[in-house]
């Protein structure tokens, strides 16, 4: 051993060349390295479509959330001498937008009929109590969307953690909890829905309850399945190794590794949430007056449908379109975060 | 395969007591009594009535005759149907909610599995964005204003089905159709992500290599592969339609269970809504049950025996 | 699992739908002669057991396949049914029904005993008839039901198969409505012994005397037929060989099938369809027994028992906006306690008698003046209240229609409160509450339905009004006049004058049922109390 030891002289090394640093720079990968989420979010945004749901879904978030300064009118003011006016956009003399209306076959003037103020305008028209359905779809849309946020907010801060501890722990607990996520399961969610709702007397608290009860499980069944196949993986061995807490191994190690799949699962509660919320508004054990909510918004709609299509139409297409959005995000982020999958 | 079913159907009745106990004391919970015009009512004549529906009782007592009634298959007496058993109501209308139930499922999941594969075998042309759209479409437009449009366009305007009632085939086509777009947009949307796979595996690849022919590959080899999945989704597609089937039999004026309810949710006929909890809840649990035993017998990866 | 019987399938399925789709739209119009008709429910018929029945479906469908001592009539008359004719005693305490030859739709003979059987049956303890308060001026009626009389004590006995003999315990004027009632309706001992529990649960398991038999119906389903009764001592004044009931519960649906012509008669739900069929030749609007008012409590507020304050309120509302605007239904603002077009005497309507005008019109000005006084002479600035009323559509509507027009009286502030109907009772009964707005369906066509409930121990005067002139008219109604018609009358028109002057209540609408009914059909009777509906007389032209 000693025969082989050298000392070192300050001659022995000298500092890289400029010629010497270009060599070695030419076999510099070209990209900046990327994070997993960096390289999913470019992904995701050469697929078009995905890219304008997501605008759409900001749009609607501002303006619903905003709709403060939006809204034309009051959502709740009711005016019945103004009740069932048609659409009227300032400028516009496109039948359907002009204030204008089919009666017994003769197309009126709604607005005169009324006798309603020159330069009143109702955008989308107005419902059955004169309230401008413009600043109720505004309304209706900001519900919805409130009830993604908290569907969003279940999942993640019960769904999420209920998969890990299940996942991590194993044993008699995860059988346990797996147990009652499956009798759950077999609960059709919107029974247990119904049932919380009579309880509690229809209302938004009554909806983000039964909302928060039933979202949460396919999350967590997810999370889980994912954990338990993470757990057993190198980096994880090895930050258990090193002594980590279990706590900061599910924040530091875990988590990273479980965002594709919980943001992907996420994308897909939401449209399920907000249907849920809709149709148990549709029925009548939603939202109650004089809140609008889409689906009351709907309901409402329904019943003048033959004299008064827009009533239905409206509420109706900006509730498919908050679905669409939602679905067909869900759909490129999923491809964004599998790089395996070949969908477009 | 025995021990299994034993398990199986050990948690299905573990289930349905858990449900009915929570509905029961969910519901003892609420306001509400059987009467109708309580307010012309003195407070010997309430007793009375209290007395003769049982309601008197200590709950305890009130639970455990409830609990041995649901084992005879007796839910009590309705509130809004006087004297009409439970069981009865629900029996005598659940014929046409399955009837347009099962008509929606087969429906939906036959022309979801046609256009999924389409849209799969014809994937990255205007034919695969074209179905896409459609089940976009299809997850996204609700049931409630689905039965509307087609009950007014097709029923009204264009006079080809009847508007509502029940009776017949011709009754059941547009509720079947309003129900069946979700079961159809999930199959179509599911099938089409199988059968891309199924399509790059290898196996394929090498029934290509070998030269057999395209439609003989896509028939023999990735379409009964990618249908073996499918049956995982049958249980969620149950819960959809019965959810859309509350409204859109409310809409086609069909007698079964849906409507019913509805109606009874907003009568606050308690018998009722706990009678109906307890079955939609078993027969969710007897298609998961079934989906997972023929999923079994399908699929030879997955053994039930373990 | 082989995918062609799966594409065989599918393919038969798309195919057979094309193909049935072409013929599907075969119409179901009738020739014009054919005496039948489909009439629509909006909800399902609950039971036909008489002895428990409680809504109007029931107590419709039981006046058609049943029929009592006496018949309801229009403009509140009674006519002969079971009975020939009857006799009242001079003290007004027993009347007497001699019974015509009748049969049951089984062939057997319609006594006297059957009627007998019936009202025991409904009183009796066991059976806990939601209706049994309807025979309380029965002698020991109330004492049975409470299980401290035995039945033979009931004042109702058969002397012979064919007469019938009631004991009231006080002169009951009114007592010729009740016995048209479906609770006074005769029952069949056998068939009831017979049928066991399923008795009147399915139209198989019931016995008929009516101009109709129930047929088809399952007890739960929705739709059923009526057809002639050839045992009906009247069936030849019977034109309707058939009628269809049909339950249709969504709107639009009802609608447009009654478009379609797959209804004849068809009731209109809310104000689009109401305005837009307001015009129609086939419209209708019948005025129900049925008021709204608000009942302003007297024993929480001092405030309100100013009587400026209170009328105030009143002169604040403009009922005419809320029924033609808010509610749009049909409905007309009401002229004070009793509803319009329900009572007559002498064929001049009751409603008209007693109206005070001050007391149901708007007068925004006048209100602010009295709303000024009021708030000085009760030494006030400002007055919170809260308005209580029903979780429905149209109870959230009157409630914020209500509010908009109470603020415009300067330092009033109310706050609305819609609960579920049982729970909004339960309040009004306890009298936590401001205002609440109440509503009455009479039971009979007479006003006192509708005045007793304002006498200062009743426990439906939730505002707890008091006024002794009040009272004393309503019992003289009841008691000293009860024999005499005129007087009885006079009492009652002064009564509800006394009530509205004081502003006991503030009456808001009536209510009213909009129906669109086809041309040819004629003759649909139409009461505004139960059973409302009669097809005895209906043809089809």
């Amino acid at each position: 051993m000693a025969d082989n030891s050298k000392s070192f002289s300050t001659g022995d090394f000298l500092p890289l060349s400029d010629a010497d640093r270009s060599h070695l720079d030419s076999e510099k990968i070209t990209a900046p390295s990327q994070t997993f989420l960096q390289d999913s979010w470019r992904r995701l945004r050469h697929n078009k479509a995905a890219m304008i749901c997501l605008v759409i879904l900001i749009i609607l978030f501002i303006l619903s959330f905003g709709s403060h300064f939006f809204q034309t009118h009051n959502p709740n003011a009711t005016n019945p001498d103004l009740a069932n006016l048609p659409p009227k956009i300032p400028g516009l003399d496109i039948n359907g937008f002009n204030g204008t209306l089919m009666q017994s076959g003769e197309r009126i003037n709604a607005y005169a009929q009324a006798h309603a103020h020159a330069g009143t305008y109702y955008i989308l028209g107005t419902d059955y109590l004169g309230r401008d359905l413009f600043s109720r779809i505004l309304f209706g849309t900001r519900i919805s969307l409130t009830i993604a946020l908290v569907a969003s907010f279940f999942d993640l801060a019960f769904g999420v953690v209920y998969g890990i501890i299940s996942g991590w722990l194993g044993g008699w607990v995860d059988t346990l909890m797996q147990r009652i996520i499956e009798i759950i399961l077999s609960i059709p969610n919107l029974v247990v829905m119904v049932l919380l709702i009579v309880v509690l007397k229809p209302g938004m608290s009554a909806i983000i309850i039964a909302i928060a009860i039933t979202s949460w499980i396919n999350m967590a069944r997810l999370v889980r399945a994912q954990t338990l196949e993470l757990k057993n993986q190198e980096f994880i061995l090895a930050a258990r190794t090193l002594g980590e807490s279990s706590f900061k191994i599910a924040f530091k190690h875990l988590l990273p590794n479980l965002s594709s799949v919980i943001i992907i699962n996420l994308m897909f509660t939401i449209p399920t949430a907000i249907f849920f919320e809709a149709f148990l508004s549709y029925i009548g054990i939603g939202v109650s007056a004089p809140q609008a909510s889409l689906g009351t918004l709907i309901s409402d709609g329904q019943k003048n449908f033959q004299f008064l299509p827009y009533q239905m139409w409206y509420p109706a297409i900006v509730l498919s379109i908050i679905m669409i959005a939602f679905n067909i995000l869900g759909d490129g982020l999923r491809d964004a975060f599998d790089p395996k999958s070949n969908r477009k | 395969m025995a021990k299994y079913l034993a398990k199986r159907i050990f948690y299905i009745i573990l289930t349905l007591f858990i449900v009915t106990t929570v509905t029961f004391f969910l519901m003892k919970f609420m306001p509400g009594t059987p009467l109708t015009n309580q307010a012309k009512l003195s407070p010997s004549q309430i007793h009375q009535i209290y007395k003769q529906y049982g309601l008197d009782k200590p709950l305890w007592q009130q639970y455990l005759s409830y609990l041995a009634g649901v084992v005879h298959g007796n839910f009590g007496t309705s509130f809004q149907f006087s004297d009409q058993p439970v069981s009865y109501l629900i029996g005598s209308r659940l014929g046409p909610s399955l009837t347009i139930g099962g008509e929606a499922m087969v429906v939906g999941v036959i022309i979801g599995i046609i256009v999924g594969s389409i849209g799969a075998v014809k994937q990255d042309t205007w034919v695969d964005t074209a179905t896409t759209i459609i089940s976009i479409l299809g997850v996204s437009i609700p049931s409630f204003v689905l039965a509307v449009l087609l009950q007014y366009y097709l029923g009204l305007k264009l006079r080809l089905f009847p508007i509502a009632d029940w009776g017949g085939f011709m009754y059941t086509v547009l509720p079947t159709l309003a129900l069946a777009a979700s079961p159809f947009a999930e199959t179509a949307r599911f099938m089409r992500t199988e059968m891309v796979d199924v399509l790059s595996s290898d196996y394929i690849e090498l029934a290509k290599a070998k030269g057999l022919n395209k439609v003989g590959i896509i028939y023999h080899h990735a379409l009964r592969n990618s249908l073996i999945p499918i049956v995982t989704i049958v249980g969620p597609l149950a819960v959809n339609i019965m959810t859309g089937s509350m409204v859109v039999e409310n809409i086609f004026s069909i007698p079964g269970i849906g409507e019913q309810f509805v109606k009874s949710i907003l009568t606050n006929d308690y018998p009722t809504i706990m009678g109906l909890a307890i079955v939609y809840c078993a027969m969710l649990c007897v298609v998961l049950l079934i989906t997972d035993i023929l999923y079994g017998l399908i699929d030879p990866r997955i053994r039930i025996n373990k | 699992m082989k995918l062609s019987s799966f594409a065989k399938l599918g393919g038969v399925a798309l195919l057979s739908a094309l193909v049935l789709a072409g013929c599907g739209s075969k119409s179901s119009q009738s020739g014009s002669s054919k005496q039948e008709l489909t009439w629509q429910e909006s909800s399902n018929l609950p039971t036909m057991d008489l002895s428990k029945a409680t809504d109007i479906v029931s107590a419709e469908t039981l006046n058609a396949t049943n029929e009592g001592l006496l018949k309801m009539s229009t403009k509140a008359k009674v006519v002969p049914g079971v009975a020939k004719n009857y006799t009242v005693s001079k003290d007004g305490k027993t009347w007497t029904f001699n019974l015509r030859h009748s049969k049951w739709s089984d062939g057997t003979p319609v006594t006297a005993k059957d009627f007998v059987y019936s009202w025991q049956r409904t009183l009796a303890p066991k059976t806990a008839s939601q209706y049994a308060y309807i025979f309380d001026h029965i002698k020991n009626a109330t004492k049975y039901n409470t299980g401290k009389a035995s039945a033979s004590s009931l004042g109702v006995k058969a002397d012979g198969n064919y007469k019938l003999v009631v004991t009231l315990s006080k002169p009951q004027s009114y007592f010729k409505y009740l016995v048209a009632n479906a609770q006074f309706f005769p029952q069949k001992q056998s068939a009831v012994k017979k049928f066991g529990s399923k008795y009147g649960t399915q139209s198989k398991y019931m016995v008929y005397n009516g101009p109709f038999k129930l047929t088809g119906w399952s007890g739960t389903n929705d739709s059923w037929t009526m057809v002639k009764n050839s045992n009906y001592w009247n069936k030849k004044n019977i034109k309707l060989d058939k009628m269809k009931i049909q339950v249709s519960k969504d709107p639009s649906t009802t609608l447009n099938q009654y478009n379609t012509d797959k209804l004849d008669v068809a009731t209109l739900t809310g104000s689009q369809q109401v305005s837009h069929y307001k015009n129609n030749k086939d419209y209708k609007s019948f005025l129900n027994a049925s008021t709204f008012y608000l009942e302003m409590n007297q024993k929480k507020d001092p405030v309100l028992r100013n009587i400026n304050i209170r009328k105030a309120i009143s002169l604040a509302i403009n009922r005419k906006q809320l029924t033609n605007k808010v509610l749009a239904d049909g409905s007309v603002p009401a002229r004070g306690l009793v509803a319009a077009k329900m009572a007559y005497r002498n064929g001049k309507d009751y409603a008209d008698q007693a109206e005070v005008k001050a007391a149901d019109s708007q007068n925004l000005a006048q209100a602010k003046k009295l709303w000024a006084k009021g708030l000085k002479e009760t030494g006030k600035k400002t007055v919170a209240l809260n308005l209580l009323s029903d979780d429905t559509p149209a109870g959230k509507n009157t409630t914020e229609f209500i509010q908009s027009q109470l603020t415009k009286l300067p330092g009033l502030k109310i706050t609305n409160q819609n609960l579920p109907f049982k729970t909004r009772l339960q309040r009004s009964q306890d009298g936590n509450f401001d205002l609440v707005i109440s509503a009455w369906i009479a039971d009979f066509p007479d006003p006192i339905s509708f005045l007793s409930l304002f006498t200062s121990d009743n426990s439906y005067n939730n505002g707890k009004w008091k006024s002794t002139e009040y009272d004393n008219l309503i019992k003289n109604a009841e008691g000293r006049d009860a024999l005499n018609a005129g007087k009885r009358w006079d009492d009652m028109v002064q009564a509800q004058k006394v009530l509205m002057n004081d502003q006991g209540i503030v009456p808001l609408y009536q209510q009213s049922t909009p129906k669109l009914i086809k041309s040819n059909v004629k003759g649909i009777q139409f009461f505004p109390t139960s059973p409302e509906w009669d097809w005895s007389k209906v043809s089809i032209k």
